[in-house]
């Protein structure tokens, strides 16, 4: 069971990637009280899937490892994963969360000392991945997962592969009769950041994601860069397994269109620029099919960077569709419109540059919430205690999404110390 | 009863470590050797039941320095985090079998490491004593704002509204700053068509209401003497009357001026008055209001031409290199005053990327496609005037043709720049530019902006600048960590960015703000050592007033006293121990990290004599990024020299060269040191740290030339938390050096 | 014609974009164009265009009137209806092309060579007599639409389709001698009479 104490002036932060344990984080070490909820069985979210930061190309572990011992070192937040908010109701200052935990079916025995791994054999579809590999049943979700503690795929409940995972554990961490529980929290104030997800590149008929193996997104790619994904860090073409050396990134790939999300989702100018860094590494060249570069403010030094980069090319056109050859390659039609020239360019390997959709379920929300056309919640001040942060506010990157869950970390602090005042 | 030293050691059998190592001899290795009182042994340590045996013990009375030989220090936080004693770890799991092959052939070494690691953390955690509080600040809520802009007033009334009074401070007759000359903002929510109201009026009247908000017009700080918590500030209206406040933390919110356009002479700035900038142009809107718009000889505009980037983006002498975010945005809004008083006016805007990136950003950018302006992807030349004509002459990219274009009006986008008091450190950067370039040294550099700050720091009286004159840190993850603890820059001076990003960086900076405030009243260290609350104590009969601490340390945190002795401030530190390392003869010290917690960890290590073919290897591996890439390569199971002794450390900026000097004299054959990037994009969590260690580094050469020991035998290396592979590389690179140049000569 | 024609180049002098907003089916969607350039890559006719709707919306935009009107490219528009399918913006560019031939015609400025200009005139000239196409007399006239003696050799090419169509009773000779027609003929042709009167005073009332 799981025992957690919360009043109405508890914070609450729904999502536990960089804005949740941002806003949680900066929240607990002010001296309040922090509940941090997150779906996923670690902490990080999207980010631990990426490999590269722009601009500066360092390392999401590097900023991860600080805010994880931040939060081990602080007896004010308290995690829970696996978990979501199902619903959601009340006032300022007096909310009720109904969570929904799912089970782990490893409880806080697990030394993460891997037995468990090593001992069974059927393996799953690697979400971590984008599903481009698979895990082991009895996992570790990455190298730096925190809640630092193994999960059994809840697909392998009930097979022979679980009583392995069982037996081979010296510390009776694996509990495979553990139920998925239900939590009432009152609470205070409540910051949802929620983060976003890719947009479904299925739905982009003319690119045919769905036809064409070679034709990947762009978090697909960003996670064959990474020397722990699913190629070693290797460029690989899907369809034949050899190296591509020549790669087109389609900009606007679902976004600023009103037959997909009619939003600039912002990050994607800069994530393209950063990922032909990681294909000149490899020798490779890139081309980039734009229709405006959005290297806003501080970003324009990277993109200049990129720009004298010989194995870079730019053209001015939204791609209008994509087909193949008969050596697998996607053949790039369309218009180069600066002047006039028709193009019909095959590549090696095709990365769409995806748009970003906030991944709220509205139907947790409670009534009058404002959430924009865009799927985004405004923080318009009329939401009572409720704020959102990072990509659930709006479309961001990583520095602005950090920079709104500190902010929004002060708007329920201030409601907390309201409730504190009016009770004192 | 808690000066005594009592340490218990406890060995966990778990992971296999029971299975791997002797535990009766690690426990007689922790009495023994270690001096500890007593040692223990338990199969599962970190279960509720083995937590419960040390707290027994540790409520008994029998124990205040804990030692547990198990995992890594990084895992099982929570499990071992027990209270008001020293905990120190020795890693046996991650640090010694798991990077150890389970063979008989390895045995002895393996074991070997893990008495070692057990007979370090003994000597650590004698060294070791639970920090107190420095006592130095009390509970002080009162938050400086300077600067009465969007930002500086938002960051006021956020922080006042949270409980915490606000000071706020302007240098004109007005609040409102830039945004107060606007007619109105861009769109900052759904639908995002039209140009909104700048809500300064709103802000101005909410100040006036609150209670706890607290204005000085007509002012600038003339003082800033003291630390977070205990902020000794002096305000000063411009005739000389000076109130004195004390203050718990501050925020810099001293916003933007733009770009003199008069440089760009290519565009007629100087030459007409027709060719105006965004600001100039929001005043002919505002006396306008609503109705046609007039240019300075009062002709209704018909036709007018935006000219974005202007002087941005650009690499030329005296332009601004990067690009200030709001100005495409800004223009449509300001097109769109024309076509909402009169849709038969002619707007063109000039662009090269139109940057309208976001939720909002697309739909304002249609909005203003709808209201009839027109968008043309063009970089534009020259703008000729003559008499009251103008002429735009531009390149257009997509019909690929130069053109010429008349208007009645020629606005410049030419974006912003921060108000930003002078670097501390220009002085040191022209210097190393020199250096670089191979020119003469400057000996001074012109200072051409007034204080914001005036601290009385001895390191300088205002913000450092990092990139192009902004206060930013460039930390992505951590956009608000300045160089100055407790003052915190938002808006426009920290960063290119439009009305409704500061609003928000003015919120989060308040939070940071108010974070310090209560942190300073407990003692506790700010971001990265969050809550940490060992403080550095100097002892001035030993100091030489070398000045090393002052200057090194990256926060500032040390003045100098009248004698020239280092006057230390708490609140305003970091706790990386920097000024540690940096002193020559070593009379700085943490309660629980100091010359001698590590310098002993050293010193105890079993060294075999030279005839046992076995070496030994340090490696002093930075708690940030290094000592989580080797816990990583050991789960997983890469292999590295049983020779290796691994001390994490707080940042490579504390590592004195006693250190490697102890080393090297007891025998040790190789030392390496890693720690994180350093330079432009520098990773290190304390800015400077690492920089600093690899110039001392540099210098190492000459000490180990007159111990006639090989240069090899000492390496210094920059390494990402990703360096899972290259870590145990480097230390098996180090052991098979050794094995060329041979052992050191200095073991008996 | 050329009477509007040079009325228009007054009235809209300088603002070829407000030219066409005011006269061109669905041309007040032009300034909503992005300059991506799918319209263009997605035309399955593009390689035929001189000029691109995507870059034709550009130069409405930069005034260039005789280049646009007098274009052909607009006069390949197949509505095949495949760019405003793609457009991110929802403009109606078949429309807009369809518009945009249109009004050329109507100030006698279209290339008066245009095949696609002339059959569409040969079109309407077939319907306007008896309200229903006259399929044989339409092809013949398309067939001699580049003179006589290329007429004889587009006949006898297509002769056996010919034959081919009378078997299976879709061609019928003695359309030759006039054809089916509507009811109430006269009224139909009043009809279009009016409609064209109510447009001619809608375009020179434009071009006052």
């Amino acid at each position: 069971m799981t025992d957690v104490v919360a009043t109405n002036e508890t914070i609450l932060v729904v999502g536990g990637g960089v804005s949740g344990m941002t806003t949680a984080l900066e929240a607990a070490e002010a001296g309040k009280q922090v509940i941090l909820i997150e779906k996923r069985s670690y902490v990080g979210g999207r980010i631990t899937q990426l490999y590269k930061y722009f601009p500066k190309l360092c390392f999401p572990t590097c900023g991860l490892e600080i805010n994880q011992r931040r939060t081990k070192m602080n007896p004010n937040i308290t995690v829970l994963t696996m978990a979501e908010v199902s619903s959601l109701s009340g006032d300022e200052g007096n909310y009720t969360a109904t969570v929904k935990i799912s089970p782990r079916y490893v409880n806080a025995n697990c030394t993460a000392c891997g037995a468990c791994g090593d001992a069974v054999e059927t393996e799953f579809d690697d979400e971590h991945n984008y599903g481009l590999s698979k895990h082991k049943g009895a996992y570790l979700p990455h190298r730096m997962s925190y809640p630092e503690r193994y999960v059994i795929d809840p697909a392998m409940i009930g097979t022979a592969d679980a009583e392995k995972a069982k037996e081979a554990c010296k510390y009776g961490a694996i509990d495979l009769d553990m139920q998925e529980e239900t939590v009432e929290l009152k609470v205070g104030a409540v910051v949802y950041a929620t983060g976003w997800r890719p947009y479904d590149a299925n739905k982009i008929q003319p690119y045919g994601y769905d036809r064409y193996k070679n034709v990947i997104t762009s978090v697909e790619f960003e996670r064959m860069n990474d020397p722990m994904g699913p190629t070693g860090g290797k460029i690989l073409r899907p369809s034949d397994g050899k190296e591509a050396k020549d790669v087109a990134f389609i900009q606007c790939a679902g976004s600023r269109d009103r037959n997909h999300l009619k939003h600039c989702s912002r990050i994607c100018c800069m994530a393209s620029l950063k990922q032909t860094t990681y294909v000149s590494d490899a020798n490779a060249k890139s081309t980039i099919y734009y229709i405006d570069i959005r290297a806003i403010d501080r970003f324009e030094d990277f993109y200049r960077k990129v720009q004298n980069d010989e194995n870079v090319s730019f053209i001015k056109s939204k791609v209008a569709n994509i087909t193949e050859d008969t050596d697998g390659n996607p053949v790039l039609h369309g218009v180069d419109t600066e002047g006039y020239n028709r193009y019909d360019t095959s590549h090696e390997l095709v990365v769409l540059a995806i748009g970003m959709e906030p991944s709220l379920d509205v139907s947790a929300l409670p009534e009058g919430i404002s959430v924009n056309e865009h799927g985004y919640i405004e923080n318009d001040g009329s939401n009572g205690g409720i704020f959102a942060a990072g990509c659930s506010s709006d479309a961001l990157d990583v520095n602005r999404a950090v920079q709104s869950a500190t902010a929004c970390a002060l708007k329920a602090i201030q409601v907390v110390n309201r409730v504190a005042r009016s009770e004192g | 009863m808690a000066d005594e030293l009592l340490m218990g050691a406890y060995i966990c059998k778990g992971c296999g470590i029971g299975d791997r190592l002797d535990c009766s001899q690690l426990e007689s290795t922790a009495t023994r050797d270690g001096k500890a009182k007593y040692a223990k042994s338990h199969d599962f340590l970190c279960s509720a039941e083995g937590v419960a045996m040390i707290q027994a013990d540790i409520d008994a009375g029998e124990t205040n320095h804990v030692i547990i030989g198990a995992c890594s220090r990084r895992a099982k936080v929570e499990a071992f985090g027990f209270k008001d004693v020293s905990v120190a770890r020795a890693n046996l799991r991650e640090g010694v079998i798991w990077v150890r092959p389970d063979n008989d052939e390895a045995n002895e070494t393996t074991q070997e490491m893990a008495d070692d690691y057990m007979r370090m953390a003994c000597a650590e955690s004698k060294f070791q004593k639970v920090p107190q509080r420095s006592g130095e600040q009390e509970l002080n809520k009162n938050i400086l704002v300077v600067g009465g802009g969007i930002t500086g007033m938002t960051a006021a009334i956020e922080a006042a509204d949270a409980g915490y009074p606000a000071v706020l401070v302007e240098k004109s007759a007005q609040l409102g700053g830039v945004m107060g000359q606007l007619h109105r903002r861009i769109a900052t929510k759904m639908p995002y068509t039209d140009p909104e109201d700048t809500t300064v009026a709103d802000l101005i009247a909410k100040i006036e209401a609150a209670s706890n908000i607290t204005v000085h017009l007509n002012s600038t700080v003339t003082k800033t003497a003291g630390a977070p918590g205990r902020f000794d500030v002096d305000i000063s209206t411009e005739s000389g009357a000076t109130t004195n406040v004390s203050i718990g933390a501050i925020v810099q919110a001293s916003g933007m001026k733009q770009f003199d356009a008069n440089k760009l002479t290519e565009f007629a700035y100087d030459k007409s008055d027709n060719v105006i900038t965004q600001l100039e142009l929001e005043a002919l809107a505002k006396e306008a209001n609503g109705g046609p718009i007039k240019r300075k000889d009062g002709k209704e505009v018909q036709s007018v031409v935006f000219v974005q980037c202007a002087g941005q983006r650009s690499e030329k002498e005296g332009h601004l290199s990067y690009c200030s975010g709001f100005c495409c945005a800004a223009s449509i809004k300001q097109a769109m005053y024309f076509k909402d008083s009169n849709p038969g006016v002619d707007t063109v805007i000039m662009y090269d990327d139109l940057r309208t990136p976001g939720a909002g950003g697309e739909d304002f950018y249609r909005s203003g496609q709808k209201k009839g302006i027109i968008f043309t992807k063009s970089s534009v030349s020259t703008i000729e005037a003559s008499g009251n004509e103008l002429s735009v002459n531009f390149m257009d990219k997509i019909l690929n043709e130069e053109q010429s274009m008349p208007a009645d009006l020629v606005v410049l986008a030419t974006g912003q720049e921060p108000n930003s008091g002078p670097n501390p450190y220009a002085l040191d950067e022209a210097k190393k530019a020199a250096e670089d370039a191979g020119e003469e040294m400057p000996t001074e550099v012109a200072v051409s902006v007034d204080s914001i700050l005036n601290l009385s720091y001895r390191q300088g009286t205002d913000l450092p600048h990092l990139k192009h004159g902004f206060t930013d840190s460039h930390f992505i993850c951590f956009p608000y960590e300045t160089r100055r603890t407790g003052i915190y820059s938002a808006g426009p001076v920290r960063r290119p960015m439009d009305s409704q990003q500061a609003a928000i960086d003015a919120t989060g900076a308040a939070m940071k703000a108010i974070q310090e405030v209560e942190n300073a009243a407990k003692g506790a260290a700010a971001h990265p050592r969050s809550g940490d609350l060992s403080f550095p104590t100097f002892r001035d009969e030993g100091c030489t007033q070398c000045k090393r601490c002052t200057v090194e340390c990256p926060f500032g945190a040390i003045d100098e006293d009248e004698k020239g002795y280092p006057k230390y401030n708490e609140s305003r530190c970091r706790r990386c121990g920097t000024c540690m390392g940096a002193c020559p003869v070593r009379v700085i010290s943490f309660e629980n990290y100091s010359v001698d917690s590590v310098g002993q960890q050293i010193k105890n290590v079993d060294m075999p004599d030279e005839f046992d073919e076995k070496p030994r290897i340090l490696v002093l591996a930075c708690e940030n990024d290094a000592y989580p890439a080797l816990d990583m390569a050991a789960q997983n199971k890469l292999e590295y020299s049983a020779f290796t002794r691994v001390v994490p450390i707080r940042c490579l900026g504390s590592v004195n060269t006693i250190w490697l000097t102890d080393a090297l004299n007891s025998g040790y054959d190789g030392i390496i040191l890693m720690g994180c990037q350093k330079g432009d994009d520098y990773q290190c969590h304390f800015v400077k740290g690492s920089e600093i260690a690899h110039m001392r580094m540099s210098k190492i050469a000459d000490t180990l030339k007159t111990l006639n020991l090989e240069e090899e035998r000492v390496a210094t290396y920059e390494v990402a938390i990703t360096d899972v592979e290259r870590t145990a590389q480097l230390i098996n690179d180090m052991a098979e050096t050794i094995e060329k140049i041979g052992m050191s000569p200095f073991k008996f | 014609m050329s009477d509007i024609n040079n009325q228009m180049v007054d009235k809209y002098r300088n603002n070829f974009l407000k030219e066409v907003e005011a006269n061109v089916e669905e041309g007040d969607w032009v300034k909503m164009c992005m300059q991506c350039g799918v319209c263009s890559g997605s035309c399955p006719m593009g390689p035929y265009w001189d000029h691109p709707p995507q870059e034709l919306f550009m130069m409405i935009r930069a005034g260039k009137r005789e280049e646009v009107l007098s274009s052909s490219s607009m006069w390949m528009c197949t509505s095949c209806y495949n760019c405003i399918a793609r457009c991110p913006r929802e403009l109606p560019i078949t429309h807009i092309m369809h518009g945009l031939a249109h009004y050329a015609k109507r100030l006698g400025i279209a290339p008066k060579e245009q095949p696609t200009l002339k059959f569409s005139q040969k079109f309407w000239d077939n319907l306007m007599v008896n309200g229903r196409v006259n399929e044989l007399k339409l092809g013949i006239a398309l067939y001699f639409i580049d003179g006589f003696a290329q007429g004889v050799k587009n006949a006898l090419a297509a002769a056996g389709l010919g034959l081919g169509m009378y078997k299976a009773k879709r061609l019928n000779p003695f359309e030759i001698l006039g054809g089916h027609s509507i009811k109430d003929k006269s009224g139909f042709q009043a009809m279009i009479k009016k409609a064209q009167e109510i447009e001619e005073a809608r375009i020179s009332g434009n071009a006052k």
